[in-house]
This record gives structure tokens, sequence and C-alpha cells, in this order.
């Protein structure tokens, strides 16, 4: 399906943009020669290795290692004390330490490092370690953490309590929408923690020449973030450090904060004079963690006699681990997403974040807006069923109309949510499913919406820009594109080269993305909160409509033709009328550099003011938002309780998808990750303890177990979005969980608020039911069914 | 991660092999695939300062299924591509195409597998993660998380082909610096045994090779296996039967489970009882319950001991029935 | 072994315990994890790596395929999924989808969700057989 054109045609007729470009480096990927950060060398290399915490919380009375340090082959140990200074992503929580300083606060965390030939030596220094710990109370429960406790994990908690983060928000009068209603429901929902399981470990390298000058390559999604933490926490000036980001193996927010390991890497690295590595077993991997936060929440929801949703109430309680990393947009995210793509005009959140001593939660793909998804999209259901309805009538009834504007100020652009939701009831054959396949085989659908960019960066320095590309044109007629957002897989690198060849009408082969090098890339504040392609791409638009402007007036100069009359395309820059006068690319590129011998352009993307007034009003305000609307089909094994999946048809608006094929691959891939939480990843924790903390016990889907994916692309242009596009990295992961979570209740009368539904829990789920109603079945189908195919639906308020 | 050092041996021969047991009585562990071993060895999980590749002695590589031959080396990519083995042994073919993954099979043997070292959710964890709760029985420990009171291993046996091979009445033939002996394979798996004597080999004993006898005329047999993911995952329990009917009445019936206990074990004292009457729904639920209420499982591996034993009833019914239907 | 001492880093190393794939290659031709493969046992035996599949200057059909389709993203589970497809391509020169996904399922990937690396292997069996085809 092809996104509707919208308005004028646009000024430069779409080529690459739109085309199903392979990646631009899929070719080293292919052939193994794409570096990873383990894959670098460097001349008398020594490895590091972090000796971990084994308790949970714990005083550190004495660290002696002068054992350690006379082992043969160790370069250097390093202790917490020595580097001091607290970092964190969040400028106003900064409560990491490079090593622990007095205090360990979960099992893994990092306590001593150390520098040495090779990985047996360092093992060999570690038993050579003496720490003396004195243990404090774990604290394993974030409902424990939230009331006053004996011990405060950090000074920095809430009042006497060991709260991270508390947030209360109230718009319009959600006790007189109570009230009032003539339906309501509630649902409360357990989320396990789950984590990113990106495949390359995190590894770093650096080194400290004698000039004083310190490099770090890292398997980092923000560069310009570790840039930060490594001057604040080693005293150095930004200008001295140099941070490379070389290919990295996923990401999917697990490498988004500036970690304890690149410091104590660096730091080794300064204190030997000699290249260090670090690179991660896996279970330091898990360790690390900063994956989603196991989450309780509930939510109500209020609707009037004509099905229109009157109000949202919302309480979510998270573990954030021992730091606090992303937590406070967490904590707000977790209820500001909450209204998603339904207009409420009452809403209240409370929402907390608790300090634990477990391994620190953070930002994972769809960061704060999944697990509060699946609740509000059960609810919507169970208010369906209440109220007799079809749940795509209820949800089309209830949509946030395009350019519109919340309760909460966020400001919605284009959304195309209503036309997701259409094409994937229609395509799954809904009608003819819902309430209506055999016991255990069932439909559900869900929608969801996700910020196209955060549009409050982290480190806010007014009146700099978000994104910033360089563009540098040299005799050869090669393009090389500066940019510093990370490619962590997704394929920003193809974006860029599209956009930037798409303006001015040359090949791919032109264009050379250079490495994320902070030497030459001007700052860019990395890839999360999906806006890479939006902020980014409007970025290198501007930055090549700037170059277009030079190479055009040089081409003017050499043809005699006006500027206007100008155009590129085909490696030429011709006249549009008479096509076959103009010049060639190269021929406009030398006219340009003549007396100058240079040629480059910049361009940046700066978001609009936007939110609201009120405390954490520009939380979730976003220059876009994505929508999107699937519906799942699943089949239960109602002996064994196994579900399987059969097919998803998602129904997506990212605007002008500028790569279909990079789109989808984000979809599938979400739809992989969101079926994972919710059906068989879980961190489990036996109190403090992670218990399986590998890829074997963690469990994510196997290729047998993906259904069938149907992608509908059927976004309009974005008015604000480079070529109208959105983001498609983090947003296809929220529908699925609701979505399949729905289809079971359809299957099996069964509301799974417990995640992760594995088979164990279905069947017990059955059993119950089973005693309580003495036999299985499925639900009643709704009074109220939608209108036939080709119909029309109820139309929006 | 890396392994401690080891030497590294690699006798030609059984007899070498033996020899070599011999002089390095107790600082040993046969290789075989090193599929389980070597991620066991580094998690530091009871290394020892020697190894003894069974790799390069032919005679354990043999593979003849129609003769119910297999060598202790055969591949495990080797058993479940063969047409032989799946037409006349079907459940061990089956049992072995459920075996971790595609790679690991390329590289896991059959005897390897039936010695599979026992599983449990405190044991298979790296050193720091063991060191961090206090080390178990099992290694380098004094005591058992899973059932504190008791001076005993409860880790659970997680081979695939045991039940199936089990339930077809194999044999087993083991070599030792003792002598030469072969012996039932449900007798390889002692049944006052636990998590850490796990087998009856005896000290230095490789295993050689599994026979299976012929296929008596009629005989059918299944291996269903549960797990939460069709890769990678271990068996959080294993069924295997075989069954021969004649004229609808059953005249030979094995169960065999593996993934419960700390053996694998063959359910003879409830399936005997069988072998003479007509399988009916009734029949076959009561077998089921019989079974689910004879096995023990602890919570040591991902999924709740409940379900398991639960999943045992069902699994059993399961595949009797796919074997007596279409027969 | 074959990373630090042959510099051969198109293999990598993403668990050390047989549990990510990332690390495959062709042992005699047979997909194998180099990370449960003890060096000295490999010796005198034929090791493939993905540096040694394409023709010089080229690419292996499956690794075109893999570009075409989109079946790479981040890339780090891509040279391990690729040798296990080059050898079941060769013994299996027209799977079923099916036996694609059960050949590839010792290989994890995170980012794709495994569709357009079933979709690549099939569009690379189909293409071998039209080069088959067409050069017999
Ligand atoms: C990710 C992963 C998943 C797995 N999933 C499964 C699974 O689902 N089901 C399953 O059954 N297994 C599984 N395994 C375990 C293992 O791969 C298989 O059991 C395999 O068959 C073991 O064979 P091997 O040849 O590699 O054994 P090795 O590791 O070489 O040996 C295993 C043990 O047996 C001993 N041994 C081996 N051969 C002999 C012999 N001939 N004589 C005497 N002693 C011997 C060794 O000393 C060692 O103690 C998995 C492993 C991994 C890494
Ligand atoms: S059952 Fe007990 S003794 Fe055995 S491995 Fe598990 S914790 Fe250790």
């Amino acid at each position: 399906m092809t996104p509707a054109a919208s308005g004028e045609a646009p000024a430069v007729p779409h080529r690459l943009i739109g085309a199903r470009v392979p990646l631009v480096d899929a070719s080293l990927k292919v052939t193994g020669r794409a570096e990873y950060t383990d894959d670098l060398r460097r001349p008398n290399l020594l490895v590091g290795r972090i000796l971990k915490s084994v308790h949970p919380h714990a005083r550190i009375r004495k660290i002696d290692v002068t054992e350690a340090r006379k082992v043969p082959g160790v370069a250097a140990v390093l202790t917490g004390d020595r580097y001091p200074r607290t970092f964190g992503v969040l400028p106003m929580t900064h409560d990491e330490t490079a090593l622990a300083v007095d205090r360990v606060r979960y099992i893994g965390e990092g306590v001593v490092a150390v520098a040495a030939v090779d990985e047996e030596t360092c093992e060999r220094a570690f038993a050579r370690i003496r720490v003396e710990y004195e243990p404090l109370p774990v604290y394993d429960d974030p409902k424990v953490s939230r009331n006053p406790v004996a011990v405060k994990i950090h000074e920095r908690a809430l009042r006497d309590t060991n709260l991270q983060k508390e947030v209360f928000q109230h718009f319009g009068d959600l006790p007189g929408a109570w009230r009032a209603a003539a339906h309501s429901v509630r649902v409360s929902a357990r989320y396990a923690g789950v984590t990113h399981a990106f495949t390359e470990p995190h590894a770093v390298l650096a080194e400290y020449s004698p000039d004083g000058r310190l490099t770090v390559w890292s398997a980092t999604q923000v560069p310009h973030y570790l840039h930060r933490a490594l001057s604040e926490v080693l005293d150095l000036p930004m200008h001295r450090i140099r941070v490379i980001k070389p290919e990295v193996g996923g990401g999917f927010g697990g490498k988004s904060d500036p970690f304890p390991h690149e410091i104590a890497c660096a730091a080794l690295a300064m204190e030997t004079g000699r290249p260090v590595k670090i690179v991660f077993d896996r279970d330091d991997v898990f360790y690390t963690n900063h994956g989603r936060h196991p989450t309780w929440n509930t939510v109500g929801i209020a609707a009037d006699a004509l099905g229109r949703f009157t109000a949202l109430d919302v309480e979510a309680l998270l573990d954030g681990g021992a730091w606090s990393s992303f937590g406070t947009v967490t904590t707000y995210y977790n209820g500001v997403l909450a209204m998603g793509p339904y207009q409420f005009p009452n809403f209240r959140y409370h929402g907390a974040r608790a300090y634990t001593n477990h391994p620190p939660s953070g930002a994972m793909r769809a960061h704060g807006g999944t697990n509060i998804r699946y609740s509000v999209e059960v609810a919507v259901d169970m208010l369906a069923e209440e109220m007799g309805w079809d749940p795509t009538e209820l949800r089309l009834r209830n949509f946030l109309p395009p350019h519109s504007t919340t309760v909460n100020e966020f400001r919605i652009t284009s959304n195309s949510v209503r036309q997701c939701l259409l094409a994937a009831r229609e395509r799954s054959g809904w009608r003819e499913k819902f309430r209506a396949l055999p016991y255990g085989q069932g439909i559900g659908i869900a929608c969801g919406f996700y910020i196209s960019g955060s549009n409050s960066p982290i480190h806010f320095t007014p009146k700099f820009p978000q994104c910033t590309v360089h563009l540098k044109v040299d005799m050869d007629g090669g393009v090389t594109v500066h940019c510093g957002a990370a490619d962590i897989g997704q394929g920003s690198k193809t974006i860029l080269a599209q956009v930037v060849g798409e303006v001015l009408g040359i090949p791919l082969d032109r264009i050379r993305i250079a490495a994320v090098d902070s030497d030459t890339a001007p700052i860019d504040i990395g890839s999360y909160s999906s806006r890479v392609t939006f902020m980014m791409g409007n970025a290198a638009k501007r930055a090549a409509e700037d170059l277009r402007r030079q190479l055009v007036q040089a081409a003017s100069d050499l043809t005699g033709y006006a500027r206007e009359s100008l155009e590129c395309g085909g490696d030429r820059i011709y006249v549009r009328h008479r096509p076959q006068v103009g010049v060639s690319f190269l021929e406009a590129v030398h006219r340009a550099m003549e007396h100058t011998g240079a040629l480059h352009a910049s361009g940046s993307y700066e978001s609009a003011p936007m939110g609201g007034t009120f405390k954490g009003a520009r939380a979730g305000t976003a220059p876009a938002y994505s929508f999107s609307a699937y519906a799942a089909e699943v089949e239960v094994d109602v002996e064994t309780g196994f579900v399987r999946v059969r097919k998803v048809w998602a129904g997506f608006d990212c605007g002008r998808p500028l790569n279909p094929q990079s789109v989808e691959g984000q979809i599938e891939g979400s739809i992989h990750m969101g079926l994972g939480q919710l059906l068989s990843e879980s961190l489990n924790y036996r109190g403090p303890r992670l218990m399986n903390p590998s890829l074997l016990d963690y469990k994510i889907v196997m290729p047998q177990d993906m259904p069938e994916v149907e992608c509908l692309l059927v976004g309009e242009d974005d008015p604000e979005g480079p070529f109208g596009a959105k983001e498609a990295g983090e947003g296809p992961l929220i529908p699925v969980l609701p979505a399949v979570g729905n289809a079971l209740y359809d299957a099996l009368g069964v509301r799974f608020l417990d995640l992760p539904i594995t088979p164990d829990k279905v069947l017990r789920a059955l059993e119950e039911k089973e005693r309580r109603e003495g036999r299985l079945s499925k639900p009643a189908p709704p009074a109220v069914m939608p209108v036939p195919a080709g119909g029309t639906d109820h139309a929006p308020r | 991660m890396h392994l401690d050092e080891f030497q590294l041996h690699q006798p030609e021969s059984l007899p070498e092999a033996i020899s070599l047991a011999r002089e390095f009585a107790g600082q040993f562990d046969y290789l075989a695939g090193g599929t389980d071993l070597l991620p066991n060895y580094k998690m530091h999980l009871n290394p020892r300062p020697h190894l003894i590749s069974l790799d390069a002695i032919p005679e354990l590589h043999r593979f003849s299924p129609d003769q119910g031959d297999l060598g202790a080396m055969v591949r495990l990519r080797e058993m479940e591509g063969s047409a032989g083995l799946a037409s006349r042994y079907p459940a061990v073919a089956q049992a072995a195409r459920e075996v971790a993954t595609p790679l690991v099979r390329a590289s896991g043997t059959l005897g390897g597998n039936l010695l599979v070292e026992t599983r449990c959710f405190f044991f298979n964890q790296s050193y720091f993660w063991r060191q961090s709760l206090g080390f178990c029985l099992k290694a380098d420990g004094d005591r058992c998380h899973v059932v504190p009171q008791k001076e005993k291993c409860y880790a659970t046996f997680s081979g695939d082909l045991a039940p199936a091979l089990m339930a077809l009445d194999a044999r087993v033939r083991l070599m030792g610096p003792e002598g030469t002996r072969e012996i039932p394979l449900t007798d390889l798996y002692p049944r006052d045994g636990d998590g850490i004597r796990r087998t009856s080999l005896r000290a230095g004993e490789v295993l050689e090779g599994v026979t299976l006898p012929p296929p008596v005329q009629g005989l059918r047999s299944i291996y269903l296996k549960l797990r939460v993911r069709p890769s990678y995952d271990f068996p959080e329990l294993g069924v295997a039967v075989a069954l021969c009917q004649d004229g609808g009445r059953v005249s030979h019936l094995r169960v065999a489970l593996g993934g419960l206990e700390m053996v694998p074990r063959r359910m003879d004292a409830l399936t005997d009882p069988l072998v003479g009457s007509q399988l009916t729904g009734e029949s076959l639920r009561a077998l089921g319950e019989a079974i689910r209420s004879a096995v023990r499982p602890v919570h040591n591996t991902f999924l709740a001991p409940d379900y398991r034993r639960k999943m045992t009833a069902v699994l059993v019914r399961r595949a009797v029935r796919s074997l007596t239907e279409g027969s | 072994m074959l990373r630090e001492d042959l510099g051969l880093t198109g293999s990598k190393r993403g668990c050390d315990l047989g549990t990510c794939g990332c690390c495959t290659v062709l042992l005699d031709g047979v997909p194998t994890l180099s990370c449960l493969t003890l060096a000295k046992l490999a010796e005198g035996r034929e090791i493939t790596t993905i540096e040694g599949i394409a023709p010089p200057g080229g690419l292996h059909p499956v690794q075109k395929a893999f570009v075409e389709k989109g079946a790479t993203q981040c890339g780090f589970c891509t040279p391990g999924f690729i040798m296990t497809a080059v050898a079941f391509l060769r013994d299996h020169p027209s799977p079923t989808r099916e036996e694609i996904s059960r050949a590839v399922s010792g290989n994890l990937c995170r980012c794709t969700g495994y569709v357009k690396i079933l979709d690549a292997i099939e569009a690379a069996s189909r293409a071998m057989a039209r080069e088959g085809a067409s050069s017999a």
C-alpha cells in the first residue's frame, strides 16, 4: 500500500525517497568487513576487566588491591575513589560513578577495574583483591521502597523513602467525570522487566596519547553523552577527548546511557598510557541491563452513554533498580503516553519510580510507552465488551483527530490512526473472525502512538539545535556527510544518503557517510526517542538544500539560465523545460569551487517550542507522532497453554516511508521483540538476584515462532517531517502486545494481566475459569458490529 | 570468558584412551562434542586439568542404524538426518532433531547427550553468580539451594535421547580399565542416584556405543518434548513412547521420561499392566494421571514443577494417542 | 583464536556459550560454533569463515540476497546467519520456508524478527537455482 499523495507535487520528484534502498553498509556487514568495537586492534593493547559486586547492597569498608598490583602482567588496578565524580544520562539525576564508591547497590556493579596483558591475568588479579563489605538491608520490591525505609539507596531519594521520582498530573475534573460516567472499567496489570538482548555485547576501547588526548571507541548509541560524561568524570576538557562510534551491534536503548565501564576503560588507558579494551561477557550485559522497568500499573477509563471516552486515570509504579538512568523520563512517559491515539477530556496520573537493589532499569525500545499501552488497550477492549460494542467501533469513535491538541497540551499534527485501524480491520477479515473463530482461536486489535523525536533534548542548551549535519564536497565530486547520529543498525546512514542524494539528484555512490567521530562530526543528541529520521533527516535535507543552492548558482553561471529554472537530477543540473540543456554534477562542483577550493554546507534542526507551562509539560511532547493499529490472530493449545501467533496485520503511520524496506524491517523486528515481552521474555529476579543472565535462559523468540507479518503503511505526509516522514523505530513495538493480549481474550475468554504470558500461566488461568464457570467458552459477540467493508464508519467527532 | 588451562589428549584408539584414563584417574573428563562440557568449563563448573578427546577414535564414529549399532561419537546432526534411523527408530531420530540447535547438533554427540551434565538454575551459572549466592553441593559448595534440608543434589537430567532410547530397549557398551560390559540403558542411570551421582559409570569408563534391538513387527515410537521455545531450550519434560498393538490390544508398551528428575526413567510398573488390554480413552487418561503422580520434579528449571507434572499426563496421552491413531 | 591470532574478525563473539550463533564458521563444510570448538581439534580440518565464501571482489548469492532483501540491520549476527545459510542451501537447494526457519534456529537475531532473513534465504535459493540452470 502506498501513502496517499499530499497536496502539491513535491518540488523534487522522489527518486531515492520512498525506494526500497538496501542499507548503504550492507555489503560490509554481509562480508564480515564491518568493524565493531571488539574487532579493533591497537598495538600494545591491554585487556580491561571489572570486578563486580557479589552483594546487592553493602557498604564498602575497605578495598585492598596491593597484592593484585603485584601480579605479573597487571598494568593498572583502579578503584572508585580515584574518580568519584557522579554522572548519569540526565543532568538532574547524576547518581552513578565509574566504579563503586563506598557502597555497592546491586549484584554485578563494578568495584575494581584491572588492565592486564590478558583476561587470565585480570582474573588472577581479581583473586588477590580483598574487599570488605558490610551488608545493608536489601530492597528488591518497589512497593517497599515507596514507603519509609531504614536505609536510603541514594541520598537523593525522595523524603524518607527510596523513591527516585514521583509525578502527579491532573487535567480537567477526573472525579467529576468518573461520577458522571455511563460506563467504566479499571485494569491492573503487572509487567516483568525485559532487556534489549542485542547481539553485540558492550565493548569499549580507549587510548591516551602523550599529547594529552583521549580517544574512545565505543559501542554507544549516543557518542555525545559519552563525550560529556568522560569530560566531567575524568576532568578533561571535551576538546581533548575524541569519541568514535564504530559499527554497533544493536542498541534498542540499551547503549544510550554513558556507562561506568566506558569511563573506567578510559581511566585505565590514562593510567597505563596504553590502549585498553573492555568487552563484556554476556552475563555482564544482563547485569548492566538498563532494560524496560518492571512495572505495576492501573488504568481506569470512563465513557459516556454514547461511547465517548470521558476520563483516563493512570497509576504506575516502576522498579528503577539501583540508578536513575532515564528514570525521570520513564516515570513521566508511563503516564503521558497513556492517552495516545484517543481523546480524553479528563486525565489524572500518579507515577512513581523506586530505587531498588536490582540492576538499573532504563530506556528500551518504545520507552515508557509499552506497558501502559497494554493496560490501556486491554481496558478499551473491556469497556467495549461491557458496552456491547465492537472494539474497533469504540476506538474509531474516540480517536484524536489530526491537527489537534490533547488535554495535556501535546500538539498533534499528522495522524492516520483511523486509516491504520481500518486497514488492519479490513485486511485481517475482522468481521468474519471476531468472536466467531472456534474456541482456542482468536483475533484482537490494538492501537498505539509514539513520539517522533523528543522535543526536549536531554542536555538542554538553549538555542542549540538537536541535530546538525555538515556536507563537504571535494574535487572528486564525492559528497561526504558528517553527522553525529549513531547508526546502530536501524539504517540511519542509509536515510542520510537517501535524503542528500534526493535533494542533490545524485546517485548513492557519490555519497560517503563519515564515521561518527567527535573530531569531525557536529553534535547530535543521539539515537533514542525515535528522533533520528525526523531530526537528522530534516538537518540533512537543509544542509543538502544549502549545497544545492550553491551548485545551482554555479550551473546558472555556466548555462546562463536563471536559478529558478534549474533542476537537480540524474547526476546533472538541467533546465526544467529543456532537460537536454544542463551541466553535469561534477561540472557544477568544479565551478562552485573555483577560487575557493572548498565547498561545504551545513543544516540543522531545532524543534519548535511546544507543550504547556505546568510541571513536566515538556515530557512526551514531540514535533510529530507515529500512529498504529495492529490486528493479531492467535491459536492456543488449550491443553498445554502454548500460544501461537499466526499473523499480525500491522497498520502503521510513519508519515511517508522514506525506505519502505527499512520500515518493514523495523516493524518486523518490533513484533519480534514485543512478542518476546508478551509471551516468554522476563528478567527473573529472586530477591535481588537475576536468575537468568544468559541467552539460553532469557527467552527471545525463535524464527519458528514468528508470525506472518503484513505491513500496512497508510500514513500521510507529515507537514514537518523530512519529505513527510515520521518515526518507525519504536512505535511499531507498542500495539503488538495488546493486540495479541486482546486476541487471547477472544480465543479463551481470559484476560491476561501478568506478563509474560507463559504457558503455565495460560493453563492456570484456564483451570481457574473452568472451576469458576464450569466450562470453557468464548466471550459473547458484541451487539454492535462494524458496518460491512466499503461502508462508512462513525464520523469523527 | 576463558577456559582454565588443561591438557588435551587425543588418543587414536580405545585402549589408548583407557590407559590415559588410568593415568589421569580423577583428573580428567572425556571430551566428545564439547557442547555441554565446554560451556560448563567456561563457567568453572568442576573443570579438570586433563581432557581426553574421543574424536580421533575411528570406531566410535560408526553409524549403522540398520544394525541398531551406534557409536558414541555419532553426531546428532547425522542422527537427525538419517532415513534409516527415522524409519526403524522414529523416537530416536525425533529426539535427536529436538536437541538444542542445528549448530549445537553439528558438534554434539550421542554419547555426550546420554551423559550430559544434570542441570539446575543455581548450578548453570557463572562463577561470579554462584559466588554471589554461595556455592552449592554440585560445584564448590556444601548445600543445596533447591531443597536445603537435604544433603542431596536435585539437578535435573536434561538429555533428550535417553528417554527415546530407553523406550526402545537400548543397551549401552561401556569400556574401562576394568573391562568391557554391556548394560541396559536404564541401568546407566541409578535409581538411587542424584544430580551429582547421576550415572553408574565406573571410574575411567568410556561409553563406547549404543545397541538397539531390531524393532519388532508393528512397533511404533514417538518422542515429544516440552520446552518454552522450539529451539535452544533443554527439555522441561521429554516423553518417549514405544507401542505395539496386536488386533487392538497392547502387546508392548514402554513409556520413558526425561527432563523431570535427576535421572531419566522408564515407567514399566505403570505400563506393564496395560499389556494385553485394549487402550481406551479412559485407560489412557488413567495412565497419564498415574504417571503424573509418580514423578517428582523440583523447581530448578524454567517452568514450574506442578506445570511440568500436568504436562506429563498430557504429553503421555498425546504420544500414545498419536501412535494408536494412524495404526 | 580465529579472531585474535588470525585477525579474521568477521565471525563475531556474542556469548561464548553456544547460545547466539554469531561465531558460526564452516568446519569441513558443516556450520559449527567456533566458541565451542577447541582450535587444536580443528587442526587439519578445513575452516571457512565469512571472509572466505565470496568470489574475489564479489558476493556469494546468499550475501547478495541479504543485501537486497534488507536481511541485515545491525549486522552483528549476519556473518553467522550467512554461514549457516550457505551450507544449508548447498544441502537443501529448494527448501520450504519452514525448513529454512528450522535451519537458522541456532542463530539469534534481535533486529529483523527473522522475516527478511528468511526472505533472503528463499530468494538466494531461487537465484542459485537459476544460476545453476543457466550454467548447466
Ligand atoms: C545452547 C545449548 C542448548 C542445548 N540444548 C540441549 C537440549 O535441548 N537437549 C539436550 O539433550 N542437550 C542440549 N544441550 C547439551 C548438549 O549440547 C547435548 O546434550 C549434546 O548432545 C552433548 O554432546 P557432546 O558430544 O557435545 O557432549 P560433551 O560436552 O563432549 O560431553 C558431555 C559429558 O559427557 C561426557 N562424555 C561424552 N561422551 C562420552 C563418552 N563416549 N564416554 C564417556 N563420557 C563421555 C563428557 O565427559 C561430559 O561430561 C545444549 C547445549 C547448548 C550449548
Ligand atoms: S539441585 Fe541443589 S545441589 Fe544440585 S545443582 Fe541445584 S542447588 Fe546445587
